[in-house]
């Protein structure tokens, strides 16, 4: 999906994206303050309207989450956890969406030459015109966000509102959010902020409070603020997500391997033609013994 | 072999070879030795026919280098939509071959013998020969095996991709990986099997026609030529 003014970084199953490099784009970010969140939802309505997905019929299942999990056409949810943490009881609201890697596993995954961009400003977006819908890209994230439409088999998820962003607005979320726990802007902009909010946190006695911005992923286009950052499994979120080993096996290792195996036996065959030939039945010899019959 | 012959009228320009192919094998027709009769080359022919449509769709899937191929069948989503169907297609087929063949296909000896890498690489300088082999030779009878192998599991991991709901991401992740490892195996011994078959003249025929020469059966499977002809060993 060519986005005007976005160049892409990195394409699904091609060599090369579209980067010349000669515009220089920041990397954008959203920030969640997860500790500022009261879960209202109006990011959810914001996400429905702007992105023009339709209602969803809300699943009750004891708790305020609208839906137990994402879905093709709800791309983000705030997630009601009920927890214990040393001997506290522990309201955590957390935004479930695309997290924006800066080491997309789904774009790793993804065996359909463009279907997943990510463009020059770390924003990964999904082009359903090329999306095969093989669901190789749930394999390959590790925060299990896409999700495939019944209808179309086409995978879809946040597209951190590429086209707000990329025309100077913030993405819808942000926009709606009442209590300023969302912050959209260059990625360095939300780190320093993340990071001056862990701080009061820390000085309000969360001593484990963080920012969750992991590594084994290149870092995430979407960080996350923490209180409780030592144990972001509370908050349904994994302690250091890396794009799958089978993803890595399968692209980097048996790929090439299995190319170059079937180019040096196809090379090798015809050299074992040239050498040795056809192997003729030899002419019927007269037989020394008659056939007996 | 003469019974196999009432069926053709004296005037009849049909080749008798062929129509003794029709229907049973591993018999003589003048010059010829009936190899494979219509089933067994039209269930080999749709084993090989569905095999290079699940290559086709495949390829362009598995890697974009490959992605040229896609078009013709109307595009990579088709090619999605089609891979796993030409794979069952493939399944069925090798199933009924698998079926034909598992009796004949038993490891002899003999077999056993043309097995050992020494003596494989003797056969690949065309330098080995084996009075016992029979209308299999051991290299063919491994070929089945594993062929019978990769087929199962590329049937059982390819299932798992196209259903991806019920099943839980370690497997997923387990048989995409197979899914690959076993095409790629799968896929140079077929390589091999094809250049064989063209690199000694008369096997391709052999698959196409039905029959081989005597002199074809004597070079590669001299027991069953015995067997066949009656002759006894010279």
């Amino acid at each position: 999906m060519a986005v005007p003014g976005l160049e892409v970084l990195q394409s699904s199953a091609s060599l090369r994206g579209t980067n010349s490099g000669l515009r220089q784009v920041p990397v954008v970010s959203k920030l969640i303050d997860t500790s500022t969140c009261i879960g209202c939802k109006a990011c959810e309505v914001a996400c429905q309207e702007w992105n023009d997905l339709p209602n969803a019929k809300t699943v009750q299942q004891g708790n305020y989450q609208t839906l137990p999990t994402m879905t093709a056409d709800f791309w983000n949810l705030i997630k009601f956890h009920e927890v214990d943490v040393d001997g506290s009881f522990n309201w955590l609201m957390r935004k479930d969406q695309c997290m924006h890697c800066s080491d997309p596993g789904c774009l790793k995954a993804c065996p359909a030459p463009g279907a997943i961009v990510q463009y020059s400003n770390g924003i990964v977006d999904v082009n359903p015109d090329q999306c095969i819908g093989c669901g190789l890209c749930e394999i390959g994230c590790p925060f299990d966000v896409p999700r495939f439409s019944e209808k179309t088999g086409k995978m879809s998820k946040c597209t951190l509102c590429v086209d707000r962003t990329t025309v100077g607005l913030e993405p819808a979320c942000v926009k709606a959010c009442p209590t300023g726990c969302l912050h959209f802007g260059t990625k360095a902009d939300m780190l320093a902020m993340g990071n001056e909010r862990v701080k009061q946190l820390k000085a309000d006695g969360y001593a484990s409070a963080g920012l969750y911005d992991p590594p084994g992923v290149g870092g995430t286009g979407v960080v996350t603020v923490l209180k409780h950052a030592d144990k972001p499994e509370i908050y349904g979120l994994p302690r250091d997500p890396t794009v799958p080993t089978s993803v890595r096996v399968a692209k980097s290792y048996l790929r090439p391997l299995g190319l170059l195996g079937i180019g040096a036996v196809v090379v090798g065959l015809v050299g074992h033609y040239l050498k040795f030939g056809p192997r003729v039945p030899p002419k019927d010899p007269p037989s020394s013994t008659p056939p007996a019959v | 072999m003469a019974e196999s012959l009432r069926a053709v009228p004296a005037h009849s320009s049909a080749d008798p070879g062929i129509l003794a192919a029709q229907s049973r094998e591993d018999l003589v027709v003048g010059d010829e030795i009936v190899r494979f009769r219509y089933y067994t080359r039209a269930v080999h022919w749709g084993v090989a026919l569905t095999f290079f449509l699940c290559l086709f769709t495949g390829l362009p899937i598995w890697t974009p280098i490959f992605g040229w191929m896609a078009p013709l069948f109307g595009g990579l989503q088709v090619c999605r939509w089609l891979h796993p169907w030409t794979g069952i297609a493939f399944s069925v087929f090798a199933l009924l071959q698998f079926v034909h063949w598992a009796g004949a296909m038993r490891m002899t000896e003999a077999d056993k013998r043309f097995t050992k890498l020494k003596n494989f690489l003797a056969y690949m300088r065309w330098q080995y020969h084996d009075d016992e082999v029979g209308k299999f030779n051991g290299g063919q009878k491994s070929l089945f095996w594993l062929s019978s192998l990769a087929a199962l599991g590329l049937l059982a991991t390819g299932v798992v991709m196209w259903l991806p709901n019920y099943f839980s991401n370690p497997f997923r992740e387990a048989s995409w990986i197979l899914h690959d490892l076993t095409f790629i195996l799968f896929f140079l011994l077929v390589l091999g099997h094809i250049y064989l078959s063209i690199a000694e003249p008369g096997t391709f025929a052999g698959m196409v026609r039905g029959t081989v020469s005597k002199a074809w059966a004597r070079l590669h499977h001299p027991s069953w030529y015995r067997d066949v002809t009656g002759e006894r060993r010279r």
